[in-house]
């Protein structure tokens, strides 16, 4: 296995580092490894752990700066708040599902830059819902990374609301290793001033019968930048797969700017597989009917906004998750009218 | 045809060749002095030498792209090549003056009589050159030129001029540099103001050497409120080692105009398929790309419109075929530079035995492009487990008031629509043609009636055995 030193700096014509270059997400110098304060985890019983490192630069950096810490949920209901400080922060979080498990991270904190890698893994029969709130710092970088298997008959369900941050690099990658094994993925980003963010998902079907979703909701406002890109790769001899993917942007001003690529490589033919990408402006006719209830043109577009944000979260089932991210995305868009 | 190839190609009807019989046949490879002497081979003017000069330099500069099908691109030996080869003193306009053997060939493909009954103009290009080339008389008075591009460069030097390179520089890619170093044939087509061409314009392409390369130049030029409809042909003979096709298509659409380009390719499965097709529209104008793959090893096609002028409207229509040892890597670029542009992109693409088809797209919304609607659609059926689809698309919008949609999807043939088709007394492998055709129906509609129903035709006999 490489240490991040020995990687090669991904160029930009690498598919992943396109649109946000890794010099531009290391916190310094690329051919640096800086000091680093932990993470801070609160609300969880946590232990020492190793995790591996990895050939992929971004996880080999994490890995190469930040602490392991494991944490085994077992029919839990959890909510734990993960806290920033410092000039460069990274943890490490290692996480085991057995049993049918919540989980909801507040990401939070002050740091110029954050660093967080996740391997998880859902037990077969198990389940896991679990959501991410990016409320960090507008000045803060973030980098997160996070690799999952789900065993048989398993389903992780991943939640995320991003919003906080003024440069952000997601890179979410789903193993689907067993017969049964599933995963829904949703997504709301919320760009505001010069807002970056950029979330690559990469969801393998390593088996039959195996079904994925990934549904992510981007509104850009202002001068913010919003990426999407998928792979959905169903592998050969994988025959009931049910995969689908869709990326829609809703582009709020005239410097907004979105970019999706939404990419399909099938190798089996007994399989359903789809993918869409939409972006559109607000739309009138919804800002007549609303302004003609007396609503302010400015009124309308957020609760247009706040609409299509949550609309992204219609498919997870854990009403937990889906409150959480409400009561967050509310407490975001109050505070951007404050 | 050896063993192998004919293993290789099945039923491909065009596999045949003549012996060849060259009068001008360079070495293989390629260095500044062949491009040099393609040049003065042809008598053209400097500052045509010295674009292909600097095109050559470029190529030989330039490394491989390091996306697509690499092992297969990494494959080919431009040593091996041989990239001018003229089998004809001339280029004909009376169909017997062209030698025996090369018109016993476009006899066998059709040529002459689908000139006849349906074509507004004929060009047949036989390795490097143009052997053939007829315009009907009423165009002529029209003021339309059609010309073979060595023609065209001959006849009209200040129109090739001032376009040649304007749409795809030589710099643009590897193989664009490659075309403009060493580029032999092809059509120069320029329609005036207000002419419109009702009936297809067509040139038909056939490689027949092994080891060959043909580059041939396209440049159709539509004046303002002036129409066209190209088609284009490809075939090539079956052999155990491969031919390099790349070509480069500059289309220029002027104010209301419209061009329509149609392609069936279905070169055998030796050859290379590298091929550069862009347009630029101006204001209200129209360029559609209408585009069959078929044949060839690897094709790696991406037919482009720069909607440059408002109003301006692009539509690409593709399909794609993919059998055992095939890559087709297709799609389409729109490029929305101006306000209230719309565009369309349809592909469609199957896989069996083996074959590998991928859907490769870009449609970028600049920043003062006001009002732009563009809508993707790519469907693909895979038929077999050892097949592969794919689909890498990219949208890139960078202004707010953009309305766009792409939705893909991948599948095989439904059991239901096999299993009422064989209650009506189908067997296995009529429904599955009578599917497939229907599948492909939204692209034969919009080809000539000719090449629709030779199109389904080949179509029926690629899935032949396709099932079990």
């Amino acid at each position: 296995m490489s240490t991040y030193l020995e990687i090669p700096i991904p160029p930009s014509s690498d598919h992943l580092w396109r649109y946000t270059p890794w010099k531009r997400v290391h916190p310094s110098a690329v051919n640096t490894i800086p000091d680093a304060q932990p993470l801070t985890i609160s609300g969880g019983d946590l232990f020492k752990a190793v995790i591996t490192d990895s050939d992929e630069i971004a996880r080999s950096f994490i890995h190469s700066i930040a602490q392991c810490q494991e944490l085994v949920l077992a029919d839990e209901d959890l909510v734990i708040d993960v806290k920033s400080s410092g000039h460069v922060a990274a943890g490490e979080l290692k996480i085991v599902a057995k049993g049918h498990n919540t989980l909801v991270i507040n990401l939070m904190g002050e740091a110029s830059w954050a660093g967080l890698r996740i391997v998880g893994e859902v037990l077969p029969a198990s389940s896991l819902s679990i959501a991410l709130i990016n409320e960090l710092s507008s000045e803060s970088r973030l980098l997160r990374v996070e690799d999952w298997v789900v065993g048989k008959d398993a389903s992780l369900e991943f939640s995320t609301l991003s919003a906080g941050g003024s440069y952000c690099k997601t890179d979410i990658r789903v193993n689907l290793t067993a017969k049964g094994s599933e995963c829904r993925g949703s997504v709301a980003i919320h760009g505001t001033g010069k807002r970056h963010d950029d979330h690559h998902f990469e969801i393998s079907h390593a088996a039959g019968y195996t079904t994925s979703g990934l549904v992510m909701h981007a509104a850009c406002d202002d001068k913010s930048r919003s990426i999407g890109t998928g792979l959905l790769k169903i592998e050969t001899n994988c025959d009931g797969s049910n995969a689908g993917q869709i990326f829609r942007n809703l582009l709020l001003s005239e410097k907004s700017r979105a970019e999706s690529i939404p990419e399909l490589e099938v190798l089996s033919d007994d399989v359903k597989a789809a993918h869409g990408a939409a972006s559109a402006p607000v739309s009138a006719e919804q800002l007549h009917y609303l302004m003609s209830r007396g609503l302010t043109k400015s009124a309308a577009e957020a609760l247009i906004v706040e609409g299509f944000l949550m609309d992204a979260f219609k498919d997870i089932r854990n009403k937990k998750v889906v409150a959480a991210m409400r009561n967050a995305l509310l407490l975001h868009l109050d505070c951007l009218v404050i | 045809m050896n063993d192998d190839a004919q293993d290789a190609v099945g039923d491909y009807r065009y596999g045949f060749h003549d012996p060849e019989d060259s009068t001008i046949r360079f070495d293989k490879g390629l260095t500044e002095q062949v491009v040099r002497d393609i040049s003065e081979l042809k008598n053209e003017p400097e500052w045509m030498t010295d674009i292909r000069v600097k095109a050559y330099r470029h190529f030989a500069e330039r490394v491989m792209p390091d996306w697509g099908n690499c092992e297969m691109l990494n494959a080919i030996d431009f040593d091996a090549i041989t990239y001018f080869l003229r089998s004809s003193k001339g280029t004909e306009s009376d169909w017997d003056d062209v030698p025996e053997a090369i018109k016993n060939t476009f006899d066998r493909l059709g040529i002459p009589e689908a000139e006849q009954k349906w074509l507004g103009g004929v060009t047949a290009q036989y390795e490097s050159e143009a052997v053939y080339h007829s315009l009907r008389d009423d165009l002529e008075q029209q003021g339309v030129l059609f010309f073979d591009m060595d023609s065209g460069l001959r006849e009209h030097p200040e129109i090739v001029k001032k376009y040649f390179c304007s749409v795809v520089p030589y710099s643009d890619n590897k193989f664009a540099a490659l075309n403009t170093a060493v580029w032999s044939g092809g059509s120069f087509i320029y329609v005036p103001k207000g002419v419109h061409v009702e009936m297809p314009i067509q040139a038909y392409f056939r490689i027949n050497a092994k080891n060959m390369g043909q580059f041939e130049r396209t440049l159709i030029i539509a004046d303002e409120g002036s129409s066209i409809h190209y088609v284009e042909g490809c075939t090539a003979p079956t052999y155990s080692t491969e031919s390099l096709h790349s070509a480069v298509v500059e289309l220029i659409a002027m104010e209301g105009a419209t061009i329509r380009y149609s392609t069936v390719q279905n070169w055998s499965v030796n050859v290379y398929n590298l091929v550069t097709k862009r347009g630029i529209a101006h204001k209200n104008s129209t360029i559609e790309w209408v585009d069959g793959n078929i044949g060839s090893k690897l094709t790696m096609k991406y037919p482009a419109v720069i909607l440059k002028g408002e109003g301006s409207h692009a539509e690409v229509i593709s399909v794609a075929y993919s059998g055992s040892g095939q890559h087709q890597d297709a799609g389409a670029k729109i490029h929305h530079l101006a306000s209230n542009t719309t565009s369309r992109i349809l592909s469609k693409s199957i896989c069996k035995n083996g074959g590998r088809s991928s859907y490769r797209g870009l449609l970028q919304v600049s920043p003062k492009a006001q009002n732009c609607r563009s809508k993707i659609v790519c469907d693909a059926l895979v038929l077999d487990e050892d097949s592969q689809s794919d689909t890498y698309p990219t949208m890139e919008v960078a202004n707010s008031s953009a309305d766009l949609e792409h939705e893909a999807s991948v599948s095989k043939v439904s059991s239901d629509q096999l299993f009422y088709l064989m209650c009506r007394g189908h067997s296995e492998d009529e429904a599955m043609g009578l599917i497939v055709n229907g599948f492909f129906e939204p692209f034969t509609r919009e080809l000539p009636m000719e090449y629709a129903v030779e199109l389904n035709r080949l179509l029926q006999l690629e899935m032949e055995g396709s099932i079990g």
